[in-house]
């Protein structure tokens, strides 16, 4: 009977044992590093400046001259430089009727050029890769984007696959997302993510203005970026995931009809940016960073945060302050060092820079990447991590904040901890010397200073 | 056997069956430690009789405190046990579009528009007609309001207006089904192929419902009609990620935007064939929802065959001389979807076939691999050992002959597929479960009853679901056949002759 009762309790203890051992090893699996990533640059020919943009605008003979004038101010006074890139198509004079291949060459190049880099320097085989995850927001051809991928690195059959579209310009957390909760079910697991947007289809050519913003701002860019959560190769990641926060506002319908793609009077389809969109914006960030807060910040900044509330609700001091400025009193630099801000525009950078109290040197990167690249939708926060990798600001145990607002409306954001020193040029090698220049004010601010005068 | 093609034979089958086997042991490793003991225990304990145990039971000295520790240690394994395991994904209840009658398109109106359209040539207009006469579509298929107008209107506008039609009318059913308040629903995933608006179908979804604004949206697009079976696999990534939540899965086809204006044959077909529909299925992973949850889902297998170039390019959209934008199909399609459909069976197969039928396959393997494939052929298993029902996606009525061949099926295995196709056309990924729903409609649905879903689509892709049916369901059942099953099956003529 002695034999048998330790036999039991051996038993017992070794089945509680190897419960808790597959517990340990699913949490150790629960991880999503960053093994790499790899920003688009297209090539010299498909350079924007802007006089080529100022003969773009002036093909369109629908356009009065005060829209013209109007359209020219708001390229010249963009930020962006006169080295961003656009699509083949455009350039070449096929903006109002790009042909499938156009549309499908644009893609294609990106994705291809980034991937095949992604692949060299990551060592890893395509064979090898698990899941696929591309999001392009307004061009979804069939077969997906996915199987082009698939079929072009002859990919497993057994890969999971997802094309993701429609999302705007806050994509990439979405796809972080997904990858993520699929790391949480398999181990050993290892994504690759696209990220880009597609210029060609979806020029905009007749007058209405709400919908003519998109023509001057969106350029061409993309990202490819590789994700696992095997243990085994934390030591070659560059960062982990810490936390992502999703937030949408689609049920106000403002919010979701603030940026919307449609036709105009006349039956064109553009994407309409409504004059409610700083607003809608301003709520999902909101929504956003109350998530977000708890997740990043100290819990003695979260402490002040509270008796700063408690005794603002008590006293009823002042007039009732908007959430974005409550959130000014909030000290983000305190959990995060760095910052990655979508390139919606100037005013967004600066606006959402002035939100969360940040300093000049906070919103240089997210500046000079608007200069450099343009507006390139979901994958600018990418572009944004290459210049502060490029000027070797991420070191180890670095926090890095990456936020963006998107159609939806939505404002996603994710932490990531830097596991080791970075200090790889990426697309930013030719250039970054060149960073931040004397002045980010338009070369032919002299040659159009009509159109300010305008 | 000689030593040299064995190892080719074992990289061959990946050693799948092996790997199996040995998972299954190591899994089982304690039940197969603890069986011979508690057997050992128990023919001990029947040797002695009831008294000289309870005698036995004092002697021990076993004091309160150790039987406490024991209970305690027992309770303690077998929560983490129950705790550790897979959160199982139920289908609490779904519900499919049901077009308005006056979007039908009976043959002849199919025609008669056909003819007045300015861009179709004579021979365009016949070749299109000859195939709908030998399509297997009935004269009761719908399409949306702008493909009625002569020429259509593609418009975005019109395109929006059909989503949220047929998105919108298939989610209010559902909501009336299940008292599913929006405000639950965690996660939602959407799939469209051919439309894909900005902001995205589950943003719309999202504004329409006033869903909550912490919900995990995917909108997945230009997936093909597999894409139904996509969603549901990533739906169910997410349950397993985030226990006790409600995923919603819509899938549908957006058929506005995408009518074929010119006269290349490969690319007619789209128009002749697809028609409207979409699905909302509302899975969650709540252990309270088993009491009223319709299935369970066992299994989801994904099969990718872009690799191979014939395959990548046998669904393909492109623009014709002209620069009409359509979808071409490729003539080696059937071979296509039977080489994608075999190798979801290798996968699909271990999962689900009783143990004799998977042996027999691995021995016809291992044959075809020593005796060269030319000396055995191949052997497919018989799927009707394993599943009462299949729901093969309506693609055209050749993907069901073809699968129902193979699979050695049954007139009425395939009935499901073929009758969906002929009430309601090919609605691409949403198709599925309207197959599903004759099946319920028809009071074959028992409980315990195993489903298999297959679906094919544009990549190449061959993706299937296993579901179990976890309650009997009774007729009449609430839905788009609910005014026509009384009068299915019908009969579908091998050509409906018109001309």
């Amino acid at each position: 009977m002695d034999l048998l009762w330790t036999i039991s309790t051996a038993l017992l203890l070794c089945s509680l044992l190897s419960i808790l051992w597959k517990e340990s090893d699913r949490r150790r699996n629960r991880n999503c590093y960053l093994l790499d990533f790899v920003c688009y640059k297209p090539s010299d020919d498909r350079k924007l400046s802007t006089e080529l943009c100022s003969d773009i605008i002036a093909r369109n003979k629908r356009l009065s001259v005060p829209d013209y004038k109007f359209l020219l101010k708001v390229v010249v006074n963009s930020g962006i430089s006169e080295e961003t890139y656009g699509p083949r198509s455009i350039i070449e004079g096929r903006e109002e009727c790009p042909t499938h291949d156009d549309c499908v060459d644009e893609v294609d190049d990106c994705m291809y050029r980034t991937l095949d880099q992604l692949f060299l320097r990551t060592g890893v085989s395509p064979i090898d890769v698990d899941v696929l995850v591309v999001n392009v927001s307004m061009f979804a051809p069939s077969p997906s984007l996915t199987s082009r991928i698939v079929n072009r690195y002859s990919m497993r059959e057994d890969v999971k696959t997802f094309s993701l579209a429609g999302m705007g310009c806050s994509a990439s957390p979405i796809a972080i997302d997904l990858v993520n909760n699929i790391f949480k079910t398999r181990k050993r697991t290892l994504a690759v993510v696209v990220t880009s947007e597609s210029i060609a289809p979806n020029w905009y050519c007749g007058t209405d203005k709400s919908m003519m913003l998109g023509n001057c701002l969106f350029r061409s860019g993309g990202c490819s970026f590789m994700l696992t959560n095997d243990p085994s190769l934390r030591h070659r990641a560059k960062m982990s995931l810490k936390c992502l926060v999703r937030a949408h506002i689609g049920a106000d319908d403002d919010a979701y009809s603030c940026a919307i793609q449609k036709e105009d009077d006349e039956g064109r389809v553009g994407f309409h940016l409504s004059k409610s969109l700083p607003k809608a914006a301003v709520r999902a960030f909101a929504e956003n960073l109350q998530r977000l807060a708890p997740k990043v910040l100290p819990v003695g900044e979260l402490a002040l945060y509270a008796v700063r509330g408690l005794r603002h609700r008590l006293w009823r001091s002042k007039e009732a302050k908007t959430d974005a400025a409550t959130a000014a009193r909030v000290n983000f630099k305190s959990g995060v060092d760095h910052f990655c801000l979508h390139t919606g525009g100037a005013a967004v950078i600066d606006a959402v820079g002035r939100a969360l109290g940040l300093a000049k040197y906070d919103v240089e990167p997210a500046r000079m990447t608007l200069h450099r690249w343009g507006n390139t939708s979901a994958s600018s926060l990418w572009y944004v991590l290459g210049y502060m990798e490029a000027k070797k600001r991420l070191r180890r145990k670095d926090r890095v904040l990456m936020l963006s607002f998107g159609a939806g409306f939505k404002c996603n954001s994710c932490l990531w901890e830097v596991l080791r020193d970075l200090n790889d040029g990426g697309a930013w090698e030719d250039c970054i010397r060149a960073y931040p220049p004397q002045t980010l004010v338009n070369p032919f601010m002299e040659k159009f200073r009509w159109v300010k005068e305008a | 056997m000689p030593a040299e093609p064995l190892p080719q034979f074992l990289s061959s089958i990946k050693l799948k069956y092996v790997k199996l086997g040995y998972q299954y042991l190591a899994n089982h490793m304690l039940t197969f430690l603890l069986i011979p003991v508690m057997v050992a225990a128990f023919l001990e304990a029947a040797k002695i009789g009831p008294d000289e145990l309870v005698s036995l039971w004092r002697s021990l000295g076993i004091n309160a405190i150790h039987a406490l520790c024991t209970v305690l240690l027992v309770v303690v394994v077998a929560t983490a046990y129950f705790m550790s395991r897979p959160r199982p994904v139920y289908l609490v209840d779904y519900a499919c579009f049901q077009p308005a009658r006056n979007c039908r398109v009976p043959f002849a109106t199919f025609f008669e528009h056909a003819r007045l359209m300015p861009f179709f040539d004579e021979k365009s207009v016949r070749f299109q007609v000859r195939i709908l006469e030998r399509s297997g579509l009935g004269e009761e298929t719908c399409l949306p309001p702008a493909n009625h107008y002569i020429p259509p209107c593609p418009s975005m506008e019109a395109s929006r207006a059909e989503a949220q039609l047929v998105i919108f009318s298939a989610i209010d059913d559902l909501i009336a089904k299940t008292g599913l308040k929006p405000k639950d629903i965690d996660i939602l995933v959407v799939n469209c192929s051919l439309f894909s608006p900005t902001p995205s179908l589950s943003a719309m979804i999202v504004n329409k419902y006033k869903l909550r604004s912490n919900i995990m949206s995917f909108n997945l697009s230009g997936m093909g009609c597999s894409a139904g079976l996509i969603s549901v696999d990533l739906a169910r990534d997410l349950l397993q990620a985030h226990p006790n939540s409600y995923a919603l899965v819509v899938s549908t086809e957006i058929i506005t935007p995408n009518y074929y204006a010119g006269n290349e044959r490969s690319m007619l077909l789209p128009n002749c064939l697809f028609r409207m529909g979409a699905a909302a299925v509302l899975l969650s992973n709540r252990r309270r929802e088993r009491a009223r949850a319709k299935y369970r889902l066992l299994h989801v297998v994904r099969t990718h065959k872009g690799a191979d170039d014939r395959a990548y390019l046998c669904v393909y959209e492109e623009e014709d001389g002209d620069g009409n934008s359509g979808i071409r199909l490729s003539k080696d399609l059937m071979a296509i979807a039977d080489e994608a459909l075999r190798s979801n069976i290798t996968t699909v197969g271990p999962l689900v076939l009783p143990v004799t039928e998977q042996l027999r396959f691995l021995a016809s393997l291992v044959a075809r691999r020593l005796l060269g494939s030319r000396g055995w052929k191949p052997y497919i298993p018989d799927f009707k050992r394993a599943f009462e029902h299949f729901c093969i996606h309506a693609g055209g009525r050749a993907v069901i002959d073809e699968l129902q061949l193979n699979l050695r099926l049954s007139a009425a295995h395939v009935e499901a597929s073929r009758m969906a196709l002929h009430r309601f056309g090919n609605t691409s990924s949403s198709s599925l479960w309207y197959e599903l729903g004759y099946i319920e409609a028809k009071g074959r649905m028992r409980r315990g009853d195993r489903v298999w879903m297959i679906g094919f689509g544009s990549g190449f892709k061959c993706n299937s679901a296993v579901w179990r049916c976890l309650r009997t369901v009774a007729t009449p059942v609430d839905g788009p056949w609910s005014d026509c099953i009384h009068r299915y099956p019908v009969h579908i003529p091998e050509v409906v002759k018109l001309l």
